[in-house]
């Protein structure tokens, strides 16, 4: 029998089948902690555009949720480390699965941010001075959020870049609002402050498109082995491709 | 094939299992040449061609029985000893096959020294195991041996534990001082390549972590080849590592590439635990 007859005949699954169950527990928890995070994203962004403090409320109280996950799957990564010794794709899976949680954790707080400046906002009237550029970016970074985790659960790379190139249409959609709102500002003084509010959170926002990207690098390294950090959209196109 | 040539490699060696090694840099201090082993009738190793890069250590990973043993002690003609092993192929040291028919055994096993999985030290004492190699080359003026054995032991990390009973039997030594009084009494006679089999499988882990540690010093002056069952070991000391599998070099690479991106899926079954 050669080594891919023994594939053929469903070895494909470690020998230790605890060890089977805890990446899978991992990866579960990993993907529970990113649905929580997206209901956070979606939340506070929904808090913003309709002036629902409750919800707003909510969105913040589930960050202590965000921040726990963060530390079980953390403790989690180090026992499979310290017990197991992990090889090749479950190493990679591993280290992905301990920078992505640091990603999900900080999209996390960004989306507490914006809840914060929904309560400013509040007490500033009732402006809605940059919502519209808020609502596009608040779509984009959600789908962003959103197809993320999906291209994780499935170890879709193209999906993964597909997330990586939106982050390119986030940032140019950020500095065209950026510009609305300064043209705004000069217009009329007396907005500056509830500007500067929405400012922070298409900030915010970028930010969550930021993580969502990095995300997306984690996923191309899990399932193709190649690091894919710091480098152009052509270059990891062409990883990808060359993966597929 | 057609030749073709870097500065210090041909290239044309470089054929199944070793796509991913690139070895521009480094130079070769053996290769095989498409090497069969046979026991009897059973061809046990599968017609292996590969290089083996100086002053660097190289692994041997592999489950049970799949040749890595056998491909091992074919570098010093240590299945000479087995009656009905037969080899096919050659083995380049220095340009010449070592199993040409005019090759000196006992100079070769000189050069290619080799370290069992059970530490093997002779009833004798300290000292004489150390000068055992020499004495038997004919080596007797005692300025030599002392300086020779002295240097040998400092190498295997020894010296400081035993300076002080070099004439004590050396069986009253542990199991990780007597591993390293083999390997002391192996490169006493000045090797250039050390082969270990399975040097650490008997030992304690510290005992481990001490033979672990004498490699990466060893290997400034030797060229390493080990075979081990424990990856992690091989993933901590090994430069580049060779999987095997029922008789084949499955791939062979750069250590860590192959233990956090192995291009073969048979390697990343066995090296994750998928199968073995």
């Amino acid at each position: 029998m050669t080594a891919n007859d023994a594939n053929s005949e469903g070895f494909s699954s470690h020998i230790s089948k605890q060890f089977n169950e805890e990446l899978e527990q991992i990866r579960t928890e990993l993907l529970a902690m990113g649905g929580i995070v997206e209901r956070q994203v979606h939340q506070s962004v929904e808090a913003l555009l309709t002036g629902d403090l409750l919800l707003a409320e909510e969105a913040l109280a589930i960050d202590v949720q965000t921040n726990a996950m963060e530390l079980k799957i953390d403790e989690r990564c180090t026992s499979i480390i310290a017990r197991r010794q992990p090889a090749a794709s479950d190493l990679r899976l591993i280290v992905s699965i301990s920078k992505a949680v640091v990603d999900l954790e900080r999209m996390g707080d960004e989306a507490v941010r914006i809840c914060r400046q929904t309560v400013e906002l509040s007490t500033l009237g009732n402006s809605q001075h940059g919502f519209q550029e808020v609502r596009h970016i608040g779509n984009l970074v959600r789908t962003m959020v959103k197809d993320v985790l999906t291209a994780f659960a499935r170890g879709d790379i193209e999906q993964a870049y597909k997330v990586a190139k939106s982050d390119r249409s986030v940032d140019q959609e950020y500095r065209s609002a950026m510009r609305t709102l300064v043209s705004l500002m000069m217009e009329d003084p007396r907005s500056i402050s509830s500007c500067l509010n929405v400012i922070w959170v298409l900030r915010s926002l970028e930010r969550i498109g930021d993580h969502s990207r990095n995300m997306a690098e984690h996923i191309i390294y899990l399932v193709s082995g190649e690091n894919v950090r710091h480098q152009s959209l052509k270059h990891m196109k062409s990883t990808v491709e060359q993966s597929i | 094939m057609s030749e073709v040539k870097t500065a210090n490699v041909d290239l044309s060696s470089i054929l199944k299992g070793q796509e991913n090694l690139k070895f521009a840099d480094e130079e070769i201090m053996l290769n095989t040449k498409d090497l069969k082993v046979f026991y009897g009738e059973k061809e046990a190793v599968h017609g292996i061609t590969m290089d083996i890069p100086k002053n660097r250590v190289t692994a041997f990973i592999g489950p049970s029985g799949c040749g890595k043993s056998t491909l091992l002690r074919c570098f010093n003609r240590m299945n000479d000893l087995v009656d009905s092993c037969s080899i096919g192929g050659e083995i380049i040291l220095d340009n010449r096959n070592i199993y040409g028919k005019d090759v000196d055994v006992a100079e070769l096993r000189r050069r290619v020294g080799m370290v069992f999985q059970k530490p093997n030290p002779f009833p004798k004492s300290i000292y004489e195991n150390v000068a055992y190699g020499l004495r038997i080359q004919g080596v007797n003026k005692k300025r030599v041996l002392d300086e020779t054995v002295e240097w040998a032991l400092k190498s295997a990390a020894l010296w400081d534990e035993v300076k002080d009973r070099l004439h004590e039997s050396a069986l009253g030594m542990s199991g990780g001082q007597q591993q390293r009084l083999v390997i002391a009494r192996t490169i006493a006679v000045k090797p250039e390549v050390l082969l270990l089999d399975e040097p650490a499988s008997a030992l304690d882990p510290i005992s481990t972590l001490k033979i672990e540690e004498l490699i990466h010093e060893l290997k400034k002056d030797f060229t390493i080849i080990i075979v081990t069952h424990n990856m992690q070991q091989a993933a901590r000391v090994s430069d580049y590592t060779a999987f095997m599998y029922m008789g084949d070099l499955i791939e062979f690479g750069v250590t860590d590439t192959l233990f956090t991106n192995p291009e073969k899926k048979q390697t990343e079954d066995y090296i994750t635990g998928r199968f073995g």
